[in-house]
Parts: structure tokens; C-alpha cells; sequence
């Protein structure tokens, strides 16, 4: 239950782009792959700063880091920028969920409830 | 206001149900059916004023359990077209407890978003079952802000279509 939100990654990646500093992180990466102290530098930020929010662009699918293990160059992830490039399609998975849950709701509503068969 | 739906700017889903028109119509009428299966995973729906005539308002809210904690969300908007049980067309924006409206900036939304889209759902019943058609469509907003992120996304765009040629 506590990873239902968690596991929405759409929502993850909307909370992720809902920050002024990330969308500009993630301006900068546009241009091209950059290490933690190149995305730092344009912010007046500390470096454990701009490593959270790394981290949450990560989590969120919009930023791979590389395993080069000291400069781990942090790349845009070009497939999840596409998915919620509009916020029509956005809507889409948030739609399909509910229907879903409507689905369900509809079986729940038909079924006698419990086991015990008819009332 | 209308505006002709286009890929970029909007949704459409269809989807079957298992189920008459008239139970159908319910689920997104009647507040109780309403808040059973609209909050998406892990969010629940404390409140649903839903005025169903034409100019009725309604008031949604949200609410979640996020790493930081509660959040709440409401949504506000009004019924277009409310042809029971064929044809219902609101509007939805974000706005505060109150139904006063806020810019998606304002609540921390990537500036694309429109301020207010419109809901059409369209229902049409066959042996049982319901086809609906579900449209979600974004009024245009020409804020500076809105046209800001979406020459980001521009940019991005291209971006992304110079990964996938490769």
C-alpha cells in the first residue's frame, strides 16, 4: 500500500518534472551528457543539492546514469521524455487505471457479497 | 467553447463495459459510484459535488498518500452537455477547495498543461454491454509560461527523434 503512489512512475515522473531546477537540469542534459559537477556549476547549489535532484530524475526514469565509476555522467533518457512529452498522453494511462477500476467496481456490484451465495 | 480534437492536444479512449448504459451513466453521475473507481491507484476521493445539469458546477478532490505525506488536489469545472444516458461533457480544472481555479503553474505542474480541459463521454449501449468513448481535450493556453514549456518540449522532441534515427 505504501508503494501504490511510489509505483505509479507516471506520477513520479510528473512530481519529478514539477521543479524548476530539474526542468533546467534537464534543459542542460539535452545538449548532451554532463557529470554531477557540470550540472551543478550554472546553480547556486551544493553539490549533495543537485545530486537530490539528480536522484529524482533518476528515479523518475528521465535521467541514466553512467557506470563509469567516478564521473558517472548523468544522460537524458529520451523514451520517458517522450511518454509524457504531452499531457494528453499523460491522461492516457490515468484514464486506462480508472477504467480499470471501474471494471472492477462493476464486478464488485454484481457479485452477491461474500460467499455466502444469495441472500 | 469548442475545440476540435486533435492528436497532440487530446485523448480518446475506448473502452467496453459489461454493463447497461444507464449503470454506466452512474458511475461518473451518481458521487458514490464516482469516487468507487475514479482516484487513480493509491488515491481516494473524499469529495465529489457533482451538479449534473447543464452549468452545474462540480468540485473533486484527490487525495493521496505521498512520500511527504497527505496531498490533497481538487479539481472544479462545469457540465456542458448532460444527455442521460448517452452523451455528458464537462469542463476540469485545477483549482483550490473553494472551486476557484488555478493555473497549472501555480500548482507546480509542468507549464504545458492547459488550465482547463473538457471531458466528453459518450455511451452507447449494445446486448448488454456499453461502449464508451472517453475524449479529454485541452483548451490552448497561450500563457507565456505554457508556450515556454512547450518549446522545452519542442527542443526535446527533436532531441528524441535524433536518438531513435540513430
Amino acid at each position: 500500500m505504501t508503494t501504490a503512489v511510489v509505483d505509479d512512475k507516471l506520477s513520479a515522473t510528473f512530481a519529478a518534472l514539477a521543479n524548476s531546477t530539474r526542468r533546467a537540469i534537464l534543459a542542460r542534459l539535452v545538449e548532451g551528457s554532463a557529470t554531477v559537477n557540470e550540472l551543478a556549476e550554472p546553480f547556486e547549489m551544493t553539490l549533495p543539492a543537485i545530486s537530490k535532484h539528480i536522484k529524482v530524475l533518476e528515479r523518475a526514469g528521465l535521467v541514466k546514469r553512467g557506470h563509469h565509476a567516478q564521473f558517472r555522467p548523468c544522460t537524458i533518457e529520451a523514451s520517458r521524455l517522450q511518454e509524457v512529452s504531452t499531457w494528453a498522453e499523460q491522461y492516457r494511462s490515468v484514464w486506462e487505471a480508472r477504467f480499470d477500476q471501474m471494471d472492477t467496481y462493476l464486478t464488485q456490484l454484481k457479485a452477491p457479497q461474500g460467499k455466502k451465495g444469495k441472500q | 467553447m469548442t475545440n476540435k480534437p486533435d492528436s497532440e492536444n487530446s485523448v480518446v479512449i475506448e473502452r467496453s463495459f459489461n454493463a447497461p448504459a444507464d449503470l454506466i451513466w452512474k458511475m461518473w453521475t451518481d458521487p458514490d459510484h464516482f469516487k468507487a473507481w475514479y482516484g487513480p491507484r493509491g488515491a481516494t476521493i473524499p469529495v465529489a459535488k457533482l451538479d449534473v445539469r447543464v452549468g452545474g458546477i462540480r468540485l473533486v478532490c484527490m487525495e493521496m498518500t505521498t512520500p511527504r505525506g497527505q496531498m490533497q488536489m481538487w479539481f472544479t469545472g462545469k457540465h456542458l452537455v448532460v444527455a442521460e444516458p448517452i452523451r455528458l461533457n464537462y469542463t476540469e480544472s485545477m483549482s483550490d477547495e473553494n472551486g476557484n481555479v488555478k493555473s497549472p503553474s501555480e500548482m507546480g505542474m509542468p507549464e504545458g498543461h492547459p488550465t482547463t480541459t473538457e471531458v466528453r463521454v459518450e455511451l452507447q449501449e449494445a446486448d448488454d454491454r456499453t461502449e464508451m468513448i472517453l475524449t479529454h481535450i485541452g483548451i490552448p493556453s497561450d500563457s507565456p509560461g505554457a508556450i515556454g514549456w512547450n518549446m522545452a518540449f519542442d527542443k526535446l522532441a527533436i532531441y528524441v527523434d535524433a536518438q531513435v534515427n540513430e
